[in-house]
């Protein structure tokens, strides 16, 4: 299979990896899977009122999925928390210019980060709330 | 280490050896063996007796009467060839096939074309090594069974199957046995002339021949109904020009591919890396430990999705234990055989190593492939179990 060189960048290169410590301030966290795509993401948000500060992100996939993961990491940061469930897989796709049979794997960072915005929301509410 | 490029994909295909382009190159232009072989002309006549010599050699090497053999296309036409054409020689005796899973796709999607055609089918499963036992031979021989088809060195694995045993079964059930035995030459005996069989498929360019010719061993008095017509080369089973250059090319090779020497030579540098690479924890070998061609090694890496870890070694080429190019990964037919899971079969990488392989492209693998699995397990951090199991 041919790798676009974003996709190698990003493959052979990640930045961002891993996880905060447990006691950071701000972390929200999403985790999505899919077995028979043979693909697990989990993203870390760190969310500083409506602006995202950093991201770290831990991946089990093709090479295009940690493109992917890795691309979401370098990306978000200083954008809007709404960015978590506003980014559009397709455009990442042709960012990354993957196959479209990969699409699907791609869905799969789409559902982490939505369950990261979800995170957030709940984040939000809770501190209203008390 | 430096970057270097590394070829560990033999059980692909192999270059051709030095000395089997010389032969061939010897067929090829305007004062060498050019002509048609069928031809009646003293040109005709000189390349008909280099034909004749390829496949005096290519008998020689499996220990069979030069009679024997004839020439097709490749080991996917001779599969095509010794299932189509000996089930519809005898459609009027049975109408039943026996195959196993992990057998190359040319004889399974031939099997599965006989199926639509109203022939019966029935699949044999191995072993969680990979070894099937010849008395599931034996009970799954029915009265109208017509033809058993194993073959000899599983692509994937290396498993080597017993088929002295699974040919004495099919010969005292007077059932035909074909072997596809394109991985054996020159790293596993094939002992024609010990083994009870009717039909072995080879090729050449698994053996540095060149690619594009095989061969097919018949047994006297089996009887095959042609696939192609258009001729009467080949005693009628194999119609088409003879391709001199390619015979004269696996002939050389045939010659060239000598077993015992090789294998051991195979089986120093196979070692070499298992070693190696069975120090990354959690790594298992894929088949038997011992039953085995030396020249595969099947590894899966826990953990590792497979595609990504051969991105990351891309300079050393390795074949998937697993298609992984379609939206649903499809696992590996042999390695899902086995028993693996669709992760650890994503896992899973062959390795194969060949006559030009040195010891030092075996150390440069251990060392790329430790590092690569220790850096993607890294990027997966706390990945679930079903990764992993």
């Amino acid at each position: 299979m041919d790798y676009s060189l974003e996709v190698q960048r990003r493959f052979h290169s990640p930045d961002n990896i891993g996880e905060y410590a447990p006691e950071a301030p701000g972390i929200v966290t999403g985790e999505a899977e899919d077995r028979t795509l043979n693909v697990w993401v989990r993203i870390q948000a760190q969310v500083d009122g409506t602006v995202i500060r950093s991201v770290r992100y831990q991946v089990f996939g093709c090479p295009h999925t940690v493109a992917a993961a890795g691309w979401v990491a370098a990306t978000l940061p200083g954008r809007a928390s709404d960015a978590l469930r506003e980014l559009d897989m397709h455009e990442l796709r042709e960012i990354l210019d993957a196959p479209v049979e990969k699409l699907g794997r791609l869905l799969v960072l789409e559902d982490a980060l939505q369950a990261c915005w979800q995170a957030h929301v709940e984040h939000e509410n809770g501190q209203k709330g008390s | 280490m430096t970057k270097q490029s590394v070829y560990l994909d033999y059980a692909a295909t192999t270059p051709v050896d030095p000395a089997v382009a010389a032969a061939m190159r010897e067929c090829l232009e305007l004062d060498g063996n050019f002509a048609n072989p069928s031809s009646s002309h003293a040109f005709g006549q000189e390349a008909r007796r280099r034909v004749e010599e390829a496949r005096a050699q290519i008998a020689a090497r499996v220990s069979a009467p030069p009679g024997t053999i004839s020439f097709t296309s490749g080991a996917t036409e001779s599969d095509n060839l010794a299932i189509q054409g000996a089930m519809l020689a005898q459609r009027d005796h049975g109408r039943h096939l026996i195959t196993s899973l992990t057998e190359h796709k040319a004889v399974l999607d031939m099997a599965a074309a006989m199926e639509k055609q109203g022939y019966q089918v029935t699949y044999l499963a191995c072993d969680s090594e990979g070894l099937i036992a010849p008395e599931q031979v034996e009970k799954a021989i029915k009265t109208d069974t017509t033809l058993v088809s194993i073959m000899h060195v599983n692509n994937e694995t290396g498993v080597v199957q017993d088929i002295a045993a699974i040919g004495a079964i099919c010969r005292s059930r007077d059932v035909l046995l074909h072997v596809d035995a394109a991985q054996s030459i020159g790293k596993v005996p094939v002992p024609l002339d010990e083994w009870t069989v009717d039909i072995v498929s080879l090729t050449a360019h698994k053996v540095y021949g060149p690619k594009g010719i095989g061969a097919l061993y018949v047994r006297p008095g089996t009887r095959l109904a042609p696939l192609l017509h258009g001729g009467a080369q080949e005693g009628g089973d194999r119609a088409g020009t003879l391709a001199t250059h390619q015979i004269v090319g696996m002939g050389r090779a045939y010659e060239l591919a000598d077993t015992e020497h090789e294998a051991r030579e195979l089986a120093e540098l196979r070692d070499r890396l298992w070693t190696g690479l069975s120090a990354i924890d959690g790594v298992r070998l894929n088949g038997h430990p011992t039953q085995c061609s030396p020249h595969v090694l099947n590894v899966a890496f826990p953990g590792i999705d497979g595609e990504s870890l051969r991105l990351g070694i891309a300079e050393i080429a390795v074949s998937a234990g697993a298609a992984c190019n379609s939206a649903a990964p499809e696992a590996s037919h042999v390695l899902s055989a086995l028993g693996l899971s669709d992760a650890l079969a994503g896992s899973s990488q062959r390795f194969s190593v060949g006559r030009f392989t040195e010891p030092a492209d075996i150390d440069y693998a251990v060392e790329r492939v430790t590092a690569e699995v220790e850096r993607l397990r890294q990027l997966a951090g706390a990945a679930p179990a079903w990764c992993t199991n």
